[in-house]
């Protein structure tokens, strides 16, 4: 036997050799296992060899772990696509899940971060089994308010597991609730405070024999039903406004809408000795409703001239993107704080009660600019800080000319 | 073990950092809700912030006594020392803000009626906005450990100054235009001294973060410049002579290191 023979049959007997060993205990593992399966769960084993049914559970429970760690990653899904911020905590207020908007508050630092407080202090006393409600208010700027609520996560009736938290942002509603307090309180007055003088001076009248006072009381009260008139008239008009469709809109020449609001508004101005000076740019045209948007600018321009000092200027510049056609009207009034410059657009919203109601004004005015703006897809912007003046912008969608529908119509 | 520590230890600092966040964050809140009860003359709003700010001097008293027990429990070293004595700084500084909207409100409770030239609230509402613009920033460069934000504070700084400089000529023209009585003057002015003081803390604010972040504070430039004098002093009269010269420019090389 040559030595090379003689090395690969010894391999080869060690090859065998250990190949046994591992057989011997595998089977004894086997065997052991077999003895496992059959001792922990003998009577809900399918039937085949134990090991098989091992097999089987084994297979079985990958699949349903599977199947409910989709079913998680899809509730978690569902809990994002809401808008409310949830988070639940284990017992030990240790918070285990947060939805996105959750999520958005853990890592804020500023204003937020007091959101994110509420919540951990909340589902401290959650876990106590104590059910809470916390609002808390944000300056901003812009004012938001936000409800975080939280109550125990029972189990059973009587164990807590945990605590869940509920985020909720309530900024709109709570504006939309102070619009409408505000709404409601500014009609009546609106309309008390001239029908209650009218009343007053009536009763007056009647009791007088002074022919000059009796004229000079009748005076005022036509001044008072003229302040109705006028208010029950901007109402009207409002609502008309609210209520108009498109099907009456016609191309119109912003220049002659300028000068027809500027000629409404000459007489008042020069009354008060403010300067009225119009820059006009470019022709440009929109489609729209003539009278509506004369109306708008009308009471822009209005606004401008009743809160400017006499002997300054308001101007009104008219300029242009492709898209865009942009009337600025500026004045050097008192300004409006930046507070009151998200509410003045609201029916009856006055900044100053005493004072804007001593100009003579419905305070209806800029609801109906905002109405108009609206309907002709536009919008209006103010720019103001007090005691610089204000800049109130009307931006409405450009009319190209296209052959002969040129914007030019009178 | 040691390892479990660790993390006990950096949960601790975290810890610290969110709670000095909500500090932050409480301070940021209350200087418009401030002005709110300022301008909208709101003594019930003033009253409530007053009241309120016991809550900052607890949670301020918390976070300095988390801080002191990892000082003494865990010696911090380098980054996690600096982090946390910045953190005790903040503190103080979010707490002094705070406190100077308290002033505010009580300013407020004082000149109660008072009406005062729209130039003057929108000065008011600007140096309001400026200041919470700046704690702001403060608080982003704590939290991002941002230097060049934090340094670039002093600069932003610059811009409430001025809105200040501005406020004061508008009160003192009011009051001489005869639209304001003499003691309403003078709280007005003490007023805008707060807002102002405001941006002075985010300012600081800003010092200690540049010190968290690279170890290097602005007093170091003088402290510079006091070894330096000294050292000539001490050594002889020949000394002299040339020290004049470079003085200038010494304590700058002393800013770069």
């Amino acid at each position: 036997m040559s030595p090379g023979g003689t090395i690969a049959l010894l391999v080869a007997i060690a090859a065998v050799g250990v190949a046994v060993i591992a057989l011997v205990l595998l089977t004894r593992d086997r065997r052991r296992l077999t003895r496992l399966v059959s001792t922990s769960a003998p009577g809900e084993l399918p039937g085949g060899r134990p090991l098989d049914a091992l097999e089987t559970l084994l297979a079985g429970a990958t699949r349903e772990a599977q199947r409910r760690e989709g079913e998680v990653a899809e509730l978690a899904e569902a809990l994002d696509s809401i808008p409310l911020g949830i988070a639940v905590c284990d017992q030990h207020a240790q918070i285990r899940f947060r939805n996105t908007v959750a999520g958005g508050f853990e890592s804020a630092r500023h204003g937020e971060a007091l959101v994110e407080a509420a919540v951990t202090d909340l589902l401290a006393r959650a876990v106590q089994g104590l059910s809470g409600r916390r609002e808390v208010q944000l300056y901003g700027p812009p004012l938001r308010s936000f409800v975080v609520r939280a109550r125990p996560l029972m189990v059973d009736d009587d164990e807590v597991r945990g605590g869940i938290a509920v985020i909720e942002d309530v900024s709109e509603q709570r504006r939309v609730d102070s619009v409408r307090r505000d709404f409601v309180a500014n009609i009546s007055h609106e309309l008390k405070t001239p029908i209650g003088a009218l009343g007053l001076l009536a009763d007056t009248i009647r009791e007088e024999d002074d022919p000059e006072v009796v004229t000079r009381l009748a005076e005022r009260m036509i001044l008072e039903a003229d302040r109705v008139s006028h208010t029950v008239d901007d109402l009207m008009e409002l609502s008309r406004i609210e209520f108009a469709d498109e099907s009456d809109f016609e191309a119109l020449d912003i220049g002659s809408l300028v000068c027809e609001a500027v000629a409404r508004i000459r007489e008042a101005a020069d009354q008060r000795a403010v300067k009225v000076l119009v820059h006009a740019g470019e022709a440009m045209a929109v489609r729209g409703d003539r009278r509506q948007l004369v109306s708008a600018l009308f009471n822009l321009l209005d606004n401008a001239v009743k809160f400017s000092e006499s002997g300054t200027t308001v101007e009104i510049n008219t300029t242009g993107t492709p898209e865009v056609v942009q009337i600025a009207v500026i004045d050097a009034g008192p300004g409006i704080e930046s507070k009151e410059q998200e509410r003045i657009f609201e029916r009856f919203y006055r900044v100053d009660q005493g004072r804007s109601r001593a100009q003579g004004g419905t305070g209806l005015g800029l609801a109906i600019v905002r109405h108009v703006a609206s309907n002709h897809r536009g919008r209006i912007d103010v720019v103001s800080s007090e005691g610089e003046g204000s800049t109130f912008v009307l931006r409405l969608p450009r009319l190209v000319a296209s052959g002969g529908d040129t914007g030019a119509e009178r | 073990m040691a390892e479990e520590h660790r993390i006990e230890f950096h949960e601790a600092m975290d810890e610290i950092r969110s709670r000095v966040v909500r500090l932050g964050a409480i301070a940021t809140e209350v200087i418009p809700r401030g002005t709110e009860a300022l301008l909208g003359m709101d003594l019930r709003l003033a009253q409530r912030i007053i009241d309120d700010d016991d809550t900052v001097d607890e949670l301020s008293l918390d976070i300095e006594e988390r801080a002191y027990n990892l000082l003494a429990l865990q010696q911090p070293m380098a980054r996690d020392l600096r982090f946390l004595i910045t953190s005790i700084h903040l503190t103080s500084e979010l707490e002094r803000t705070a406190d100077l909207v308290v002033n505010v409100c009580k300013g407020a409770r004082r000149i109660y009626r008072c009406k005062f030239d729209p130039r003057i609230r929108g000065l008011i509402k600007a140096m309001s906005d400026e200041a919470t613009e700046l704690t702001k920033h403060a608080m982003d460069a704590y939290v991002e450990a941002d230097e060049s934000l934090a340094s670039a504070l002093d600069d932003i700084d610059d811009r409430l100054d001025e809105l200040h400089t501005d406020y004061i000529e508008a009160v003192f023209d009011s009051h001489s235009a005869g639209n304001l009585d003499l003691q309403a003057a003078v709280q007005l002015a003490l007023i805008g001294r707060y807002y102002e003081r405001i941006g002075d803390h985010a300012v600081n604010v800003g010092e200690r973060i540049t010190y968290m972040v690279t170890g290097w504070l602005p007093e170091h430039t003088g402290v510079a410049r006091v070894a330096l004098k000294n050292r000539y002093r001490s050594s002889g009269v020949n000394d002299r002579q040339p020290a004049s010269g470079s003085q200038g420019t010494q304590p700058e090389e002393r800013r770069e290191e």
